[in-house]
């Protein structure tokens, strides 16, 4: 740890960082462009201009590319690299547009931050500037080329970061631009992250054009909502408009990176037809009669027919707080564990996985420090994006990453493939195992050797599945593999991705073992009343057995703030507060609990109420549209718990002991806290059903269109898939199928058109990607079922 | 118009299949449309990308830094006439006067029969022969007023004899 | 031409034409690879290399033998060798000479050094407008493959080796040999980040070894011959060697010598290029090409050789030598080779993409006679910040006009003071 003085102060760091580093540690701020901590060192803007005083080569250095010396003495304030630093704004300046009152960046620009730093102030360069013309990047992107200062960060980010091949560095000399082949969408899942590392305006949020400057923006350290990760975001928002979403810069857990879907996908909270006040059998009323009613006619049920007649479904988009409350409403009622997950399968897994010990579940820096990954039977992109993200980052450092999957899964690295029929996956694990490969037959055990070779030999493997992929059976081998594999030497894990951000965590409240079976009882026994659906769309997600239930009970009771079918059709409405109008806690797929704070509080946006006019020139005390509140609230309101969040936190802490800490988490710093393991659930007595024979139709779900948020978020249509069913080419021709023709698909007793597309699938196997409200996206994901695919005639 | 023809076509995917970096070709790739077209279209920047398995964009960040890869439509004939220093201190800046005079276009520019392209080049390591310009890769040296007026001849009539 | 000079590397040039692969063996050609693949090892090719003093013939003037001894040639393959014939610093032009007058040097050349590197694959990466050359190379690695001087066990030994030509499509920052490796992979050609060095992490990530044609060239002379031969051809103690003098600017001859190293500025403007024409004054050279300093008349004595150059304030570069006589004016000579500087940025790094355009504006302006004398000192400040560019192209921009300041301050003062150029239009 070599030990140096930088403008006076002491810093020690370890031996191969820079001066640039070291100065990040010591807390002095060296000017910088191009250099980033998660990019790092690249020597493009020569900004960070330093003097050694002190060291091998005195003078005038950069700090990002000089590697720290015992002994050093580096100086930030003297005047050679002062001047240096100076010369590099005003050569940057000489071309840039003075056009910062319209700049989107404006007031978080670093290159202003600079140029006021470097008392640049007089333009000495006469003449025209240089200009460009501009490119249509798509619906997320703003382009502005005039702005740019060539840092490489973008293509950096881009392409290294993100393994996206659309964009780059075109042209030369003094007219480098930064843009795509032709004018059009960036392609890459993870464009949005070039609005937050474009120092200047070149690159910014058109969602949020134009529509606030940053100082005047609301915000706060938040959770994304739109998955099971849990990356530190940022909203901000303006007139109860929530208006952009960035990336926490913190490393942790996300890297200070995002997924389009996260950041772009928070449209949901703003649409006009946002259900905003509450409902009683069709009639407007406020949310205060609707909690009364709700208490009182669930309690008024319970009391006449008996517990059993209310069923509570849980959310994994909810709080941890609002699921946890609701748990214990249904203790207060006598009643079942209220139901997380209506599927099944899925649900299974989740619950082994949620009591596996700690030190098994891995995190996102686990899985980019990873020296072998294997993903079995998990669509990252789909499922988690930014572990698809942190899997590239892996496989920069020179981890091999392998897919066992019957999808071809589109990842953002390189990686090989093993396809195999979806109940071929968890004895694949088990081969990984040890195992002796029963059912596999040869042609899938040699690779899968040479696979097992790789991880006996690695010394930090992460196995990645999903719950609905590998399902209860699969998240049994999983474990068995890493826990078998974990030495001292070694450390093996493994990731499970979950379907929301508050899963990990209901699927802990719930019990060991699924009540499958006796939902499916309570379900089909006529006796249940009263449905309440805590932010979850049952309609959209259940198959008709269960829907048929639940639409005719007598109290259909609704909490929620998406226009969802379930909303539609609810006899009780109770507007609830969105993931970023409420402080909570959400907790990740490795289980790690974490606190946001609230950024916006809910209410209709003035864009809305003012149809553009600005301000309302009425006056009046209630907030237009802002009657909705967080959804604990609400329950901590029915169960009579006093004191606001942390009164229902720590009722909370008292009720499940495995959510101590919940009440200490703070959002700002970044808190989080590990849920414990616990005892896993015994293995199932009964085998799995039969296969069923014939065409199998497997769904799995997509980047966009199936995660509820997003679903709702108009901006993201152009990212939702065709709706397609994908065959393998064989079976295409078997049935009859030209690609591109229209086919239908029975299953279940649901049926639908979609596009046949070819794909390389194992035979047997027809795949659809869910789409929110099409029939057959309401069968759940991962499970295999009978199926039909035939020509659909006509038009 | 295909942008090459089979065999070029078949004779540049077979050089590529032997090299263990396919993308190690993209400059003679550009240059083989170049020099069947004349210039490299969009097209032929697609073409390439498809060639040497890369996408059209990473084609294209290579294309528009050379000099001599021309990404948009050139004249028969490019004239490049150097302007640094050698030929520069020996009348270079005479000789671009007259040829944009007997050419009535400008540096950048094409003649309206699109025969000639004028554009400049920093140094052809022709200094001992300044002032010198190219013609589609023919070098001309010690030139003089009356020489470029013989050798605009000539290159004219080699195409339209 | 009146004193005798040796003739090593333009032995066998004969004006207009290309010497064939029997011309060359019959001047003792493919002498040095006999006797390097048969009686000596890669160490001992190298010690000799080492031992004759040479250095880099491509600007930059390193010891050959240095380089070679980062090399590590005892690595597994793939190792690189790799000729840099980008030659595109103006006032340079030997390179091309070389190749169309005796092409089979450089391909014996390659295969001397390719063998005292342990290098399995050589490149020879040449510019766009020298196809007469990369024609002319071609014929001659056919005839010398044919010859059994290239290919699988060169004369019978267990050396073997394959030679490509690449040819680019025209920027100088290729010659940069970082930018030239990246060009070669297909890549925009940026100049890279060092460490890692090419011979530790070259073209595709292994050990690379980039030299001029002309250094390239000299190796089998020194293994024919011996390094004490080599040594012996310079007119200085510290010299090695004879050197390649492409004459340029205001000169009667303006033609390719080859010179002992060391020989005299003076013998070379006077003597070999005739004089300064028109019967002019000398006025300043570049001495080895545009990112050299100037020299003036004072300097017209200095013996071209590195160490002396360097101690005159200049660098012997490529030793393309331009002379400008004394009716030039100096500001607007630097304004050209800004110029041709700002537009051969390849853009990577701000001094160079930004600072360089903006120099070249201030010398329009004063050239013009529209600058100020706040110009002036700006101009002064440029030129260690811009020195502190990513790679060398941008600190050669600063040579000359760093020398223009100091040796032709008054001149640029003039322009301010007249309003106008003090020496009329040029």
């Amino acid at each position: 740890m070599p030990t140096l003085t930088i403008d006076g102060r002491t810093v020690s760091v370890p031996e191969g960082k820079t001066i640039l580093e070291a100065a990040e540690a010591a807390g002095v701020r060296v000017p910088h462009f191009c250099w980033h901590r998660a990019l790092g060192a690249l020597g493009a803007c020569r900004l960070c201009a330093v003097t050694v005083l002190d060291g091998p080569q005195k003078g005038v250095r950069m700090a990002c590319l000089t590697p720290v010396q015992e002994g050093m003495r580096v100086s930030t304030l003297d005047e050679s690299s002062w001047n240096m630093r100076r010369s590099v704004i005003e050569w940057l300046m000489a071309n840039h547009p003075h056009d910062c009152p319209v700049c989107d960046e404006g007031g978080e620009c670093q290159l202003q931050d600079m140029t006021v730093a470097g008392n640049h102030a007089v333009r000495r360069q006469r003449g025209r500037k240089r200009t460009f013309h501009n490119q249509d990047l798509g619906p997320f992107i703003e382009h502005e080329m005039n702005r740019c200062i060539a840092c490489y960060r973008c293509v950096r980010t881009y392409r290294d970061y993100c393994g996206g091949d659309d964009f780059g560095v075109l042209g030369s000399r003094d007219r480098v631009y930064f843009g795509r082949f032709r004018p059009g969408r960036l392609l890459s899942p993870f464009s949005g992250n070039l609005v937050d590392v474009c120092p200047t305006g070149t690159l910014t949020d058109k969602t949020s054009r134009f529509r606030a400057r940053p100082w005047d923006l609301e915000e706060a350290s938040s959770v994304c909502p739109h998955c099971a990760l849990g990356c530190a975001v940022i909203p901000g928002g303006r007139y109860r408009e929530l208006l952009r979403v960035r990336a926490d810069p913190r490393p942790q857990p996300n890297d200070g990176f995002l997924c389009d879907r996260g950041r772009f996908g928070y449209g949901y909270a703003n649409r006009a037809d946002r259900p905003r006040q509450a409902r009683l059998e069709g009639r407007p009323g406020t949310l205060a009669e609707a909690v009364a009613a709700l208490r009182e006619r669930v309690e008024g049920i319970a009391r006449q027919h008996g517990p059993e007649a209310v069923l509570l479904l849980g959310s994994a988009r909810a709080t941890v707080e609002a699921n946890a409350l609701l748990s214990l409403w249904a203790r207060r009622l006598g009643a079942a564990d209220p139901v997380f997950d209506l599927a099944a399968r899925r649900d299974g897994a989740a619950r082994i996985f949620a009591r596996a010990a700690p030190a098994l579940r891995a995190t996102l820096a686990d899985v980019r420090q990873a020296d072998l990954t294997l993903v079995c039977g998990a669509d990252p992109l789909a499922e988690g994006p930014l572990l698809a993200l942190a899997l590239r980052q892996a496989a920069r450092r020179g981890a091999a990453v392998r897919v066992i999957d019957p999808r071809p899964v589109p990842l953002v690295c390189e990686a090989e493939r093993l396809p195999l029929a979806p109940t071929l996956v968890p004895e694949a694990l088990r081969f990984l195992a040890g195992g002796n490969g029963a059912g596999l037959s040869q042609e899938v055990l040699q690779p899968l050797a040479e696979t097992k070779r790789l991880f006996d030999a690695a010394r930090r493997p992460v196995v990645i599945g999903s719950a609905e992929g590998l399902g209860p059976d699969g998240v049994r081998a999983l474990l068995a593999l890493v826990a078998g594999a974990s030495r001292p030497d070694r450390d093996a894990k493994a990731a499970l991705l979950l379907p929301g951000p508050s899963s990990f965590a209901c699927a802990r409240l719930a019990s060991a073992v699924p009540n499958a079976q006796d939902l499916r009882r309570r379900l089909g026994g006529g006796k249940i009343r009263a449905v309440v659906a805590l932010e979850v769309d049952p309609l959209a997600e259940a198959p008709p057995a269960v829907t048929g239930v639940i639409e005719k009970a007598e109290l259909f009771a609704a909490l929620d703030y998406l226009p969802t079918a379930t909303v539609g059709r609810a006899n009780l409405f109770l507007p609830s507060a969105g993931p970023y109008e409420q402080d909570g806690a959400f907790c990740d797929f490795a289980g790690r609990l974490r606190a946001f704070a609230r950024v916006l509080r809910p209410g209709t946006p003035i864009l809305h109420t003012g149809k553009g006019n600005h301000p309302p020139r009425t006056f009046s005390p209630d907030v237009p549209g802002g009657d909705a509140a967080p959804a604990w609230e609400i329950l901590a309101e029915i169960l009579g718990i006093s004191g606001g969040l942390s009164g229902a936190r720590a009722e909370i802490e008292k009720a499940f002991s495995f959510l101590q800490g919940l009440a200490g988490l703070r959002a700002d710093a970044r808190d989080e806290r590990v849920l414990p393991g616990g005892e896993p659930p015994a293995p199932p007595g009964a085998p799995a059903g039969p296969e069923p024979a014939g065409l199998r139709l497997l769904l799995s779900d997509p980047f966009v269109g199936w995660e509820p948020l997003s679903a709702h978020a108009a901006v993201l249509e152009v990212l939702r898939p065709e709706d397609a069913v994908y065959l393998n080419p064989a079976e295409l021709a078997r049935l009859g199928l030209a690609p591109g023709a229209r086919a239908r698909v029975e299953a279940q007793e649901l049926s639908e058109i979609r596009v046949a597309r070819a794909a390389d699938l194992p035979p047997g196997l027809a795949w659809v990607v869910r789409r929110r409200g099409s029939a057959l996206s309401r069968l759940p994901a991962g499970e295999v079922f009978a199926c039909r695919v035939a020509r659909e005639e006509g038009a | 118009m295909d942008v090459l023809d089979e065999k070029t076509l078949s004779e540049l995917a077979a050089r590529v299949r032997a090299y263990p970096y396919p993308r190690e070709m993209v400059v003679d790739v550009l240059r083989a449309i170049q020099e069947r077209r004349g210039w490299v279209s969009d097209e032929g920047v697609e073409l390439a990308a498809q060639l040497l398995r890369i996408s059209p964009l990473e084609v294209e960040e290579v294309a528009t830094f050379y000099d001599k890869i021309y990404r948009r439509p050139v004249g028969r004939k490019v004239i490049h006439l150097c302007d640094s220093v050698c030929c520069f201190s020996r009348g270079g800046e005479d000789i671009l006067k007259h040829l944009e005079k007997r050419l009535q276009i400008t540096l950048g520019q094409t003649t309206p029969d699109g025969m000639f392209t004028l554009l400049p080049t920093c140094c052809l390591g022709a200094c001992g022969q300044a002032p010198a310009m190219s013609v589609n890769l023919r070098l001309y040296g010690h030139l003089t007023p009356e020489a470029v007026d013989r050798i605009l001849e000539e290159e004219r009539r080699e195409v339209s004899p | 031409m009146s004193r005798e000079v040796p003739r090593v590397l333009f032995a066998n040039r004969r004006p207009g034409l290309t010497a064939s692969l029997a011309e060359f063996e019959r001047g003792g050609g493919y002498r040095g690879l006999r006797r390097a693949v048969a009686e000596l090892s890669p160490a001992e090719v190298r010690r000799l290399v080492a031992d004759s003093g040479l250095r880099g013939r491509g600007g930059a003037g390193f010891p050959t033998g240095v380089k070679w001894s980062f090399f590590p040639h005892d690595a597994p393959p793939d190792k690189y060798l790799v000729a840099n014939c980008d030659e595109m610093e103006p006032g340079t032009y030997k390179d091309g000479e070389l190749i169309l007058a005796d092409p089979h040097q450089l391909v014996e050349g390659l295969i001397v050094s390719a063998y005292a590197l342990g290098a399995n694959r050589a490149t020879v990466f040449i510019r766009y407008d020298y196809e007469r050359a990369a024609c002319a190379l071609e014929r001659a690695l056919a005839e010398a493959r044919e010859a059994g001087y290239l290919g699988e066990h060169i004369l019978g030994s267990d050396f073997s080796l394959e030679i490509h030509v690449h040819r680019s499509a025209g920027r100088y920052i290729l010659g940069e040999e970082t930018a030239l490796l990246n060009g070669l992979e297909g890549r925009r050609p940026n100049p890279r980040l060092r460490p890692p060095f090419p011979a530790q992490k070259g073209l595709f990530g292994r050990p690379t070894n980039v030299q001029n044609v002309e250094t390239l060239a000299c190796v089998p002379h020194i293994v024919a011959h011996g390094p004490q031969w080599f040594r012996g051809l310079a007119r200085t103690p510290e010299g090695a060697g004879t050197k390649l003098f492409g004459l340029s600017g205001h000169l009667e001859r303006t033609e390719c010598f080859e010179l002992p190293i060391g020989t005299p500025l003076r013998e070379i403007v006077e003597e070999w290029g005739g004089g300064v024409w028109r019967g002019r004054r000398f006025k300043a050279c570049l001495p080895g090409g545009a990112s050299t300093p100037f020299l003036d008349a004072r300097a017209l004595d200095v013996p071209m050789d590195f160490t002396a150059l360097e101690k005159a304030g200049s660098r012997l570069g490529t030793a393309g030598v331009t002379v400008f006589d004394d009716r030039t004016c100096m500001l607007r000579v630097t304004h050209n080779l800004i110029s041709f500087f700002a537009r051969e940025s390849c853009g990577f790094c701000t001094p160079c993409r930004e600072g360089l355009p903006m120099v070249r504006e201030c010398l329009a302006r004063l050239e013009a006679g529209r600058g100020t004398l706040d110009d002036v000192d700006w101009l002064k400040e440029q030129v260690p910040r811009i020195n502190l560019s990513f790679c060398a192209l941008a600190q050669g921009a600063m040579g000359p006009l760093s020398s223009l300041l100091a040796l032709f301050g008054d001149e640029v003062l003039d322009h301010v003071g007249r309003g106008r150029c003090p020496l009329g239009e040029g």
